[in-house]
């Protein structure tokens, strides 16, 4: 069931009508209830994958509780006991993700390469929010395992936590001790929280339906024939992806935590603003903050306070004196971290230079950061300069379009002839002599999709820099409040994409 | 505390030693923090798990202090 169904909407107002209806002590099991009814809605099989993961997942959590309150008399053997629970589910897990997501990816590759079909394909289907529920889970897993928490006693709440079917389709990846406090606590029905997540379902809505489909329509044009472009199309149809992506997955994570607010319940975001990041580590920090925030927490650190890298960290201090020996080896564990996210997104090599692309720059510029300071110096540039802190939003928002053009082409060789075209034939005339009128959208959709695009640009600059467009909303009469939604809902109606020649497509991140 | 704050001013020229939230308000990075600990081990010749990784243990001066001493 797509989040930007008719019947998404219905299904979320008979749970709420019966969550609130309900004694609130069984709201959770209301939830769940909801929850498996989404899932099974969307196929039967899926969810063979859910409960395995949920059941494993359970199951070694219960087992690492039990050792964390076992005698410290033991503590070596308890430390290797929980490894091996925590290895044995995350290798069990993991194994599926990897199979499922990557097995098809690896045998195209391979057998492109060698021109025979020496591994053949298969017909898997990924399961709705497989990566997301595993990350999760295998996040929880590793909490119990650092005594962060005790472990969840009773199954049918941690399958909630599994399996919350509004962050289903594309995440946020929560952790247990914040959202499992906010899914089995009772709720009362407010019309603050009611109000609260039909703004921000209508914002989701409005990015999604209003500027990321209209989007979405030129750049699957313009890019699926790119060779027959000019560079300027091109790089048009590329900064319209930019914006399609953004709308869509921020959209996305809107309509979740929209849905879940409804039920009293708060998600972890998942976006800062993005659009003004002032570096590319900057930009990952606001960007999937659920992700990357898991990849600090269960990646990061671990392999950076590994015995082996801090063995070589020592090696390393004591024999490259000065910064870049303090820094090389936690640079290294950060390429390998920003890889993993590369491939991540998926199993052609388009996202595993993706990866390097985003890990090489990172790690250069933790490398570099010594020289770059010394420059500035020279040049007399502090960080609080403002044209200097353009350039950095300027700079940034270039690597992150090259990075996009990386993810976009539709294989790894088609990037290099993308960049190709877009400077060698540029041909700024194209993008005004009608050529963008091939694409199947008209002059006044480029428009709602410019206008759409600066009402999001000026409200988050007001989050970003001003007091808060919620704040400023609140302030308002409640009346006001309640005749700006409707305006919203109507701009929707009115401008949604799901209307006359086009059929609101899935969200990207669906399929990661 | 002379050889932390040393450290410290060493890896984030512009901290302020005073600050309570050295993480939350993101003085500290993630990066900053594996490099911090680093230089803990080799300077006082303790051992820090990942575990330990937590923001209450990093946020002020006062804080690694005392996670100095509890692994010394």
């Amino acid at each position: 069931m797509s989040l930007v169904s008719i019947e998404f909407i219905g299904f979320v107002i008979i749970s709420l009508l019966l969550y609130y209806m309900i004694p609130k002590k069984y709201q959770w099991i209301m939830l769940l209830v909801s929850s498996i009814s989404f899932y099974l809605i969307g196929g039967t099989t899926a969810i063979l994958y859910l409960i395995f993961t949920t059941l494993t997942t359970y199951f070694a959590g219960r087992l690492l509780g039990k050792c964390n309150k076992e005698d410290k008399k033991y503590a070596d053997i308890i430390k290797k006991k929980k490894r091996l629970i925590v290895l044995v589910t995350a290798l069990l897990n993991f194994g599926i993700l990897f199979f499922l997501k990557y097995w098809n990816p690896v045998a195209d590759m391979i057998n492109n390469t060698l021109q025979v079909e020496k591994i053949s394909r298969l017909e898997l289907i990924l399961p709705l929010g497989l990566s997301f529920y595993i990350f999760q889970s295998i996040g929880y897993i590793i909490d119990v395992y650092r005594n962060k928490y005790d472990p969840e006693r009773n199954v049918f709440k941690y399958t909630l936590f599994t399996s919350f079917f509004p962050q289903m389709v594309q995440g946020p990846i929560s952790r247990f001790d914040s959202l499992g406090n906010e899914l089995f606590s009772e709720h009362k029905f407010s019309w603050d929280n009611l109000k609260d997540g039909i703004q921000l379902l209508m914002l989701g809505y409005f990015k999604k339906l209003v500027i990321a489909d209209r989007a979405a329509v030129v750049v699957n044009a313009a890019i699926g024939n790119y060779t027959e472009q000019s560079g300027s199309v091109l790089l048009v149809a590329m900064i319209l992806y930019c914006i399609q992506l953004y709308c869509d997955f921020s959209g996305g994570i809107d309509v979740t935590r929209a849905v879940a607010k409804m039920f009293g319940i708060t998600l972890v975001d998942n976006f800062k603003r993005p659009i003004f990041s002032t570096s590319l580590t900057d930009f990952w920090r606001r960007w999937h903050i659920s992700l990357g925030s898991w990849m600090k927490d269960y990646l990061f650190f671990p392999m950076s306070m590994s015995k082996p890298f801090v063995k070589f960290g020592k090696f390393v201090r004591k024999h490259i004196p000065g910064k870049a020996g303090k820094i090389l080896p936690v640079s290294m564990v950060t390429f390998i971290v920003y890889f993993v996210i590369g491939i991540w997104h998926g199993g052609s090599l388009k996202y595993i230079a993706f990866g390097f692309w985003n890990g090489i720059l990172i790690t250069t510029a933790l490398l570099l950061e010594p020289f770059f300071i010394k420059v500035k110096q020279k040049l007399n540039i502090t960080d609080k300069n403002k044209l200097f802190y353009i350039f950095q939003i300027v700079r940034t928002s270039i690597i992150v379009l090259i990075g996009r053009y990386i993810t976009r082409a539709p294989r790894l060789l088609a990037v290099f002839d993308m960049a190709r075209i877009t400077f060698t034939n540029f041909n700024l005339s194209n993008v005004f002599d009608g050529t963008m009128m091939n694409f199947g959208i008209t002059v006044t959709d480029y428009i709602v999709i410019i206008v759409g695009t600066m009402i999001m640009l000026i409200m988050e600059a007001i989050d970003e820099y001003g007091v808060g467009t919620k704040k400023i909303l609140e302030k308002k009469k409640v009346i006001i409040q309640w005749i700006l939604l409707m305006i919203s809902i109507l701009t929707i109606t009115v401008f949604g994409i799901c209307r006359g020649n086009y059929i609101a497509s899935e969200f990207i991140y669906k399929q990661f | 505390m002379e050889k932390l704050i040393d450290i410290l001013k060493d890896l984030r020229p512009d901290i302020d030693i005073e600050c309570q939230s050295l993480v939350d308000d993101g003085i500290l990075d993630s990066f900053d923090i594996v490099t911090l600990v680093g230089e803990l081990v080799d300077t006082f010749s303790i051992e820090i798990g990942v575990e330990d990784i937590i923001p209450e243990n990093f946020n002020s001066v006062d804080a690694i202090m005392a996670l100095i001493n509890s692994k010394a």
